[in-house]
């Protein structure tokens, strides 16, 4: 079960690259990146943790990785990002809260919206997080070592 | 290699429209058009790029400035131009390409039809809804019936966009198509329920870049552009949220 779904999320991450346009040599990695960060989560959720929490780690493996990818590979990050986060956008939290609000369950359409929100909020901010992190590593070694500026 | 400012001007602002219509970062428009601009001789440039629209000032070694708009209207996302773009500005940033050879190839990058057709695109689309029914740990029936609801959306929105439909339209009969497909399935086939078929049917609606691009904006401290992104990302999912609300509406009412 656990072998099909990664099949699955590898399928589903460099489906979402070609519905966007990813160069085709770079979909293999686009897989990659979704399968890793959907292994973290899946990882985080056996021993015990929340989901958002989960989700929030798994976004920092796609941002890390991605930056990563995107030195590599002299391409722009965002290629291996968006299609990496969308096997842990919370399709169904959403809809469970729309069938809620839609047979007038109100107080439980509110209490799962917020915990969609959350979930989403816990993806955004853990790309947030890495790129930022990221971002702050690669400018301290460029003013410790001007050599390393020079070759990047 | 004398480029003129006229010239110039044309090349870093068509770099920077491209790059804009097929969805980069704005501030990844910014770096590109200076870096593409200063490889050809500019000796300052300004730019100023926000979803809709870029503005660009570029200074020569004589102190001269000419300075120009570039209104984007229809946008759309390829990854592919944006990635191609940005490969030509390296090469233009190391001497490795003439001015008049990087012209003709960006004017090649915005005219050419890259990637896949409709049925690519509608295949790739059903591989999403099905795959995400699979991680909804739905049956064999229920994977199919989320494939079939996500290639339809599909289709859609190829046909809205011929008519060149107004923003959200597709969105929300997108979100309408998925959740009549998810009833009308629950109702004709006994084993299907209709949650995996919607969920899957509504995935590829997910406005992924526009998330994406609100996050990294606001990080580069582009924050107009980030939040207009944002909300064109929060107005998606009130779109397709809506389509579905009103068809399961229907469906309840009978």
């Amino acid at each position: 079960m656990v072998g099909l779904k990664i099949a699955a999320v590898f399928i589903m991450s460099a489906s979402i690259g070609v519905l966007y346009r990813v160069p085709r040599r770079l979909l293999f990695y686009v897989g990659m990146v979704g399968v890793l960060s959907w292994l973290v989560v899946y990882t985080t959720l056996q021993s015990g943790g929340n989901i958002i929490l989960a989700d929030f780690m798994g976004s920092i493996v796609i941002g890390i990785v991605s930056e990563l990818l995107a030195r590599m590979l002299k391409k722009p990050a965002a290629i291996f990002i968006i299609p990496g986060f969308i096997p842990l956008v919370p399709g169904g939290e959403a809809f469970s809260t729309i069938r809620f609000m839609v047979d007038g369950h109100y107080a439980e359409g509110v209490a799962m919206g917020m915990k969609t929100l959350m979930i989403g909020g816990a993806i955004a901010f853990g790309i947030f997080v890495s790129s930022t992190v990221y971002r702050l590593v690669i400018n301290y070694s460029v003013e410790n070592n001007t050599d390393n500026a020079e070759k990047s | 290699m004398a480029v003129s400012l006229e010239q110039i001007m044309k090349i870093a602002g068509l770099a920077g429209e491209i790059m804009l219509k097929n969805g980069a970062e704005t501030y990844r428009v910014e770096d590109t058009m200076t870096h593409i601009a200063k490889a050809c001789g500019a000796a300052k440039v300004e730019t100023f790029v926000t979803p809709t629209g870029l503005f660009l000032t570029i200074y020569d070694s004589s102190g001269r400035l000419s300075t120009s708009m570039w209104r984007v209207r229809a946008r759309t996302i390829n990854l592919d131009r944006v990635a191609k773009v940005n490969e030509l500005s390296r090469r233009l940033v190391d001497q490795r390409i003439e001015y008049q050879n990087a012209y003709s190839i960006l004017e090649h990058i915005g005219r050419e039809r890259t990637g896949f057709s409709l049925l690519p695109s509608m295949l790739a689309a059903g591989a999403v809804g099905g795959t995400t029914a699979i991680l909804q740990n739905a049956n064999t029936l229920e994977v199919l019936g989320a494939l079939g609801a996500a290639m339809t959306v599909r289709y859609i929105a190829h046909v809205v966009s011929r008519r060149h439909g107004v923003q959200f339209t597709y969105e929300f009969l997108g979100g309408m198509t998925a959740a009549l497909i998810g009833s009308g399935l629950d109702m004709l086939v006994p084993s299907i329920s209709r949650d995996a078929v919607i969920i899957g049917g509504i995935m590829p609606l997910v406005p992924g870049v526009a998330i994406t691009n609100a996050i990294r904006d606001v990080i580069a401290g582009d924050l107009l552009s980030g939040l207009s992104r944002g909300m064109e990302a929060a107005l998606t999912a009130t779109a397709v949220t809506m389509g579905v609300v009103i068809a399961l509406a229907v469906h309840i009412v009978r």
